[in-house]
């Protein structure tokens, strides 16, 4: 028998490997924690950067009952579709729907893993509880930051995100760069940020044309080690 | 482009829309007599005026209503499609040919 | 103002101030025609060559006469020259750069001696709808296309010219406003000031509009200094941004504007919208009205103004207004010597413009017309003018004077800029009284302000701006503060003059210089009984060329309603479309977004040498191995599969959960098959058709639990099938939930009688034998750690399994796979042996084997249609369909192994030669030693019978009709 040694892969990772990304083991996957020395990095991120947060956990409940469900499970809930509710351990929930929510586990090293609320699920008796959706799975998660991050959206996407129109917190579900996608402001620090859930399949795609749009602005790649860095500038 | 204002999403491009044609309450098959089913499935009324329309907007894939000018081509009003389609719909079973 | 031309950047150049453009301390070298010159800074290549005394630029279209600068605006045909790699480059609008190499084009040897001029003589021989009668004869392509090619053209395509990098993006702004004059400028800075945020769209370099050339009072310095003020005023607002250089090139529903900046095509989305692009100065029709040397008034101010250029030594100005005054002292003021004014009108102009020029002594022969220019020697520049007087409406005396001149500037009138204003849906109608187009009826949230809406009195522009970016600030919810106040006389009267067209009998008097048509064509065209404009316009191909008609849609407006007695509103102009400018394909197909999907396994199935195909989105394998050894690859593929083991990705299947108390009544409806006693754990076939009783998709119901289906369904369809059944639930209202889970799955069939043993070898806590995991069971659990979906399936006809495992561990799971089932001989094997293999079972590809019409009976699946259930989509009208049976089924044909093979849509014929059928797929098998395939046949066809393909180089071959099962039709194979 073959030993279980499996291992979970990032849907960019060919071309973080491109980019010279150095990795670091985060659960089964490897996460890429930086692309270049520190100091530049961090002035990457804050001019224009582009992080792939794909290993980093997630899930989505949809159904009727799912926000009571999750309120019961101590959530606080956005109070319309289309908005998001940063949690107390650092996650972030965001409504896509009435009966639609995506949690985003926290960015902080040892954040919980939201996943671990379809344990909570299996088990549970209430009726009706929404069913949970494999968001880990079915959506790469790309953060893009830096004060010029809604004009560079702007190349690949027709809602209008700029920061006095599109307030932090928000969520737009739209096309980028004609893949369907999610896109939610949660600005770190005093840095703009936007996080972008597109389907998995196409990452490889979306990364190259979101590199694409970066040149302009001298943008790049930027690793998790910058990402948790920024909430403290 | 024109804008589509989703009841969910807000105003968007059309281009983030697909639309279904006139929203009908549907028939019970059974209850139509072929020529009638005939005319259900293939023959569109396609008036001039005001007509209540689907649209879904495909990145988040929802469902809703529009009232639409099909002479102006302006978009009168948008709303959640339970506003329309209130009940639970079944097919009870039935003795064929009843 | 400064009189004296100095050498500085060219011999015609003036000193400072004049040139408000050019940059006197930056000299730039360029070559023309192989010649080099010498210009500024903020020149254009036609105001550089002008400085320089070239005034010959191109040569007409059809008879390759000579043409020269007409409008300074890049406005016309005229001036398209040719740059390396890029043909028709409007020379009034390029600016010069250090090293700019730029060439006529559309002539035969050389600009100056043109080889083709000769067909200027010869214009009797391509009469008026020359093209028109020509294209509709068999002869044109053989003879007349290839010459025309030769003869006329617009520049060279340098095939070889590198790609260029051009993108989009998308801006958003409370109001655009289009044109950056005094109006335009107005209305910005009014309504950034009631804090909207603008956009200003200016298309030339610099803000302005006609405040920088035009001349508006006798000292002929008012404009510049209100459009220094008003800059000021615009750069203070940090609500208003500035855009020029910028093309606005259409409008879209919901004011959509692109707008073109570089090698960038913006995609701006305005609440509120005003327009203010000014209008554009018409020429005069005479004889020879486009030899190079006559101009319009406002390009000679242009000249003088903006590069300070003088544009001739000795000039005539021709006035059907009072801005021919200004344009004389502007002339004069340049050092130019204005020998007369040819006023049209019976009464010299009596404004202060009017009086400062006969203050100067500039002569006025008020009633008389210019009725030919007449070249100097060589032909190629004005040389003089005669001049008649008018006896009426474009009639003139026989008797002339000629006056020498190198110059002769026009100014009788305009049109406004209303092609954006006509796309938005404005109606265009035509005041006989003052002689100019009006615009009405535009869409709410469109306005217009300054000459676009005829109003040119400078303050009363300005006046309208602002009042115009109230309405706006208001429509938009801002305080704005009071009503500004509109102008009463808004300086339109005498504007336009009613008919400055003067008809020579030897012609040559063009009404459009691009097409060069002439005013006897417009007239013929409508003698020949084309008296609709539209019609006109087909059949003259007047206002087809580069400049849309910019210059030749008033003429042809007037002439088309005086030859068949109507007014010009009722005549008006042909339709308005995009783009309004020329544009280039680059900026058009920039920057495609093409999105391409892969499968978590894409980069090994790269590196095992695997050709790849795509399936919609998706990237496939197709074969593994090299193009060369296509055939050998697919059948070594399909041996391996059929003799040891073969591992297929099938990531790209779609995948769907259905979830809720409602689940199995959901999937009741929407399939054909019954499924509300369908075993946990056990997997079913899933048949779906639409509302027409028409196949649509299939795929496998996964039931792992009372209330959860887990869904397959086919790649291209997947998406589709998703959307319907959120869309019957909206209107159903059962208690369920549908969720998209393809991407979320990676999958893989893995295939062959040793494919058990290979799964053995790996650590699970599922059981694989037979007797634990029978055919078209299911199991969840775990392989080597990797959560997992177990589906024992038979698509290809062998013992198989499908694994479905989170899309993270694709590519563990493959690589765990091929590791493990390396003694058994395993190979990744791709799409096309998959299509082998499953022909070989004669399962159906939904898409290949079907159409738009194909019934479940017509593929044999009847045995998947229940008849019990109360509805499912498309049940009345397989039922209907039934009673009125199908005339053709889908059966399997039989070829021998080495023989042609037939193609998808290949025909099947009848005794009688008539098409009779079609093959949907067809393919080599080893296994069945022949080659077979499916084929729609007529219905009673029984195995056995011959079937005829035609092949597709016409051989008729002579097929066994067979059942569609070839390979193992007891399926004891992917049974066992």
């Amino acid at each position: 028998m073959a030993a279980a040694n499996p291992v979970r892969r990032s849907f960019a990772l060919p071309k973080l490997e491109a980019a010279g990304a150095r990795f670091e083991a985060l659960g089964d996957f490897q996460i890429a924690v930086s692309y270049r020395n520190a100091a530049d990095e961090m002035a990457t991120a804050k001019r224009m950067g582009l992080a792939d947060l794909s290993p980093l956990p997630r899930v989505g409940f949809k159904g009727a009952g799912t926000c009571n469900w999750l309120q019961s499970r101590r959530l606080k809930i956005p109070e319309a579709p289309n908005r998001a509710a940063p949690q107390t351990d650092g996650a972030l929930a965001l409504r896509l729907a009435r009966e639609e929510l995506l949690l985003l586990g926290g960015l902080a090293e040892g954040a919980p893993d939201p996943g671990d609320l379809c344990n909570r699920w299996q088990v549970a008796r209430t009726k009706p509880r929404g069913y949970p959706l494999p968001r880990q799975e079915t959506h790469a998660w790309f953060l893009v930051s830096g004060e010029a991050a809604d004009s560079m959206l702007a190349k690949l996407c027709g809602v209008d995100l700029r920061p006095a129109k599109f307030a932090n917190l928000t969520v737009a579900q739209t096309s980028l760069a004609r893949v369907n996608g999610v896109i939610c402001r949660q600005d770190l620090g005093a840095t703009l940020v936007y996080h972008l859930l597109a389907d998995s399949a196409s990452a490889c795609y979306l990364w190259d044309c979101l590199l694409d749009a970066m040149t302009e602005f001298q943008g790049g790649p930027v690793g998790l080690t910058a990402v948790r860095a920024l909430p403290a500038t | 482009m024109k804008i589509m204002t989703c009841p969910l999403n807000g105003p968007r491009n059309i281009s983030e829309f697909h639309c279904a044609g006139e929203a009908v309450l549907q028939p019970d098959p059974r209850d139509l007599s072929d020529a009638d089913w005939a005319d259900h499935l293939f023959l569109a009324n396609n008036s001039l005026g005001v007509v209540r329309e689907w649209w879904c907007h495909t990145p988040s894939s929802y469902w809703f209503i529009a009232e639409r000018h099909t002479g102006s081509d302006e978009i009168l009003k948008t709303y959640p499609a339970n506003e329309f389609f209130r009940e639970r719909v079944d097919f009870d079973a039935r003795e064929e040919g009843a | 103002m400064a009189k004296q031309a100095t050498a500085s950047g060219g011999a015609n150049r003036m000193t400072a101030p004049a040139g408000v453009w050019v940059d006197r301390d930056k000299p730039v070298s360029f070559s023309f025609e192989g010649k080099r010159y010498k210009g500024l800074a903020g020149d254009s290549l036609a105001s550089a060559l002008a400085a320089n005394d070239v005034w010959l630029l191109s040569r007409s279209f059809k008879y390759h006469r000579p043409r020269g600068v007409l409008t300074m605006a890049g406005q016309d045909a005229n001036t398209l020259i040719q740059l390396p790699g890029e043909p028709n480059v409007p020379a009034d609008r390029l600016a010069i750069r250090e090293g700019l190499a730029a060439w006529g084009q559309n002539y035969k040897g050389s600009l100056e001696k043109d080889r083709n001029g000769f067909l200027n003589c010869f214009g009797a021989f391509m009469p008026v709808g020359f093209y028109y009668r020509s294209f509709n004869k068999p002869r044109f392509d053989r003879y007349w296309e290839p010459t025309i090619r030769r003869m006329a053209g617009l520049g060279k395509i340098d095939l070889g010219a590198g790609q260029g990098y051009f993108d989009k993006a998308y801006l958003f702004y409370d109001l655009v406003v289009i044109g950056g004059g005094a109006a335009g400028l107005s209305a910005a800075i009014t309504a950034a000031k009631a804090s909207a945020e603008v956009l200003l769209i200016e298309e030339n370099p610099a803000l302005g509009g006609a405040l920088a050339y035009a001349r508006f009072d006798a000292e002929g310095m008012a404009g510049e200094r209100r459009r220094q003020e008003l800059i000021a005023a615009a750069e203070a607002e940090p609500n208003l941004t500035v855009m020029t250089d910028a093309l606005c090139n259409g409008w879209f529903a919901d004011h959509y504007v692109p707008v073109i900046k570089g090698d960038r095509l913006y995609k701006v989305r305005a609440k509120q919208l005003i327009l203010a692009q000014g209008s554009i100065e018409q020429p005069a029709q005479f004889r020879n009205n486009d030899l190079p040397g006559v101009m319009l008034g406002s390009a000679a101010q242009r000249l003088i103004r903006l590069y300070g250029v003088r544009p001739g030594k000795t000039a005539v100005v021709l006035a059907g207004n009072d801005h021919a005054y200004g344009v004389a002292l502007d002339l004069n003021d340049a050092g130019a010597d204005v020998s007369a004014i040819v006023e049209l009108r019976e009464d010299a102009g009596s404004g202060p413009l009017a009086a400062a020029a006969q203050d100067r002594g500039i002569a006025v022969m008020a009633g008389h017309c210019v009725q030919e220019a007449v070249p100097a020697r060589g032909g190629k520049h004005l040389g003089a003018v005669r001049v008649s007087r008018i006896d009426g409406p474009g009639i003139f005396d026989p008797g002339s004077v000629g006056i020498d001149c190198d110059l002769l500037a026009m100014s009788v009138g305009y049109t406004p800029t209303y092609q954006l204003a006509l796309q938005s849906g404005g109606k265009l109608s035509y005041d006989d009284r003052a002689a100019h187009f009006t615009i009405a009826q535009l869409p709410s949230g469109l306005q217009l302000a300054g000459s676009l809406n005829s109003t040119y009195d400078l303050s009363a522009a300005e006046a309208e701006g602002a009042h115009t970016a109230w309405r706006a600030a208001t429509a938009l919810g801002l305080e704005a503060g009071a009503e500004p106040a509109v102008p009463e006389d808004r300086g339109a009267a005498g504007v336009n003059h009613p008919w400055p067209i003067f008809q020579h009998r030897r012609g040559k008097d063009f009404v459009d210089f691009d097409e060069d048509l002439q005013v006897q064509d417009i007239q013929n065209a409508v003698a020949e009984g084309y008296n609709e404009l539209e019609l006109v316009k087909r059949f003259s191909t007047v206002g087809m060329g580069p400049s849309q008609g910019r210059h030749s849609a008033l003429a042809t407006a007037r002439l088309v309603a005086k030859a068949t007695g109507r007014t010009v509103a009722e005549t008006g102009v042909t339709t308005a479309r995009p783009p309004f400018s020329a544009e280039t394909l680059g900026v058009l197909g920039g920057r495609i977004f093409e999105p391409e999907r892969f499968t978590p396994m894409h980069h090994k199935h790269k590196a095992s040498g695997a050709v790849m195909m795509t399936a919609g989105l998706w990237w496939r394998p197709a074969y593994y191995g090299g193009k060369a050894k296509r055939e050998e690859s697919i059948a070594a593929e399909v041996r391996n599969v059929r003799n040891n083991v073969g591992l297929i990705d099938v990531s790209t299947l779609g995948g769907l959960e259905v979830r809720g108390p409602d689940a199995a009544e959901f999937m009741n409806r929407l399939y054909t098959f019954t499924y509300k006693k369908q075993p946990v754990n056990r997997s079913r076939y899933l048949l779906m058709t639409n509302e027409q009783g028409v196949v649509i998709d299939d795929g496998v119901a996964c039931r792992f639990d009372a209330d959860h289906y887990y869904v397959t369904a086919t790649t291209g369809g997947v998406d589709r099938v998703y959307r319907q059944m959120l869309w019957w639930n909206t209107q159903w209202c059962l208690d369920l939930d549908v969720a998209n889970v393809t991407a979320a799955y990676a999958g893989v069939n893995i295939a062959g009688p040793k494919s058990r043993q290979v799964l053995e070898r790996l650590e699970s806590d599922v059981d694989f034998s037979a007797e634990a995991f029978p055919y078209m069971r299911l199991r969840s659990g775990y392989l080597a750690g990797i959560p997992a979906r177990f589906l024992r399936v038979g698509f290809v006809g062998e013992l198989g399994y499908e694994i479905h495992v989170p899309a993270s561990y694709g590519e563990s799971l493959w690589t765990l796979l091929l590791e493990a089932g390396k003694a058994e001989g395993i190979r990744p094997f791709g799409v096309e042996a998959q299509r082998v293999l499953r022909l070989e079972k004669g399962h159906i590809i939904i898409g290949q084997d079907t159409d738009g019409m194909t019934t479940p009976d017509e593929v044999g699946m009847a045995w998947a249609v229940s008849a019990k259930k109360p509805f499912f989509v498309g049940k009345r009208s397989i039922e209907l369909r039934r009673r009125n049976p199908s005339k053709r089924q889908l059966v399997g044909f039989t070829l021998p192994l080495d023989g042609p093979l037939p193609l998808e849509s290949n025909i099947l014929l009848d005794d009688a030669g008539e098409m009779a059928g079609f093959v949907t797929s067809a393919a080599r098998s080893e296994v069945c030693d022949a080659a077979i395939g499916l084929a729609y046949a007529p219905a009673a066809t029984k195995p056995g019978e011959e079937l005829t393909i035609k092949y597709s180089d016409g051989r008729l071959l002579q097929a066994a009709a067979s059942a569609p099962h070839f390979y193992d039709p007891g399926n004891k194979r992917q049974e066992g």
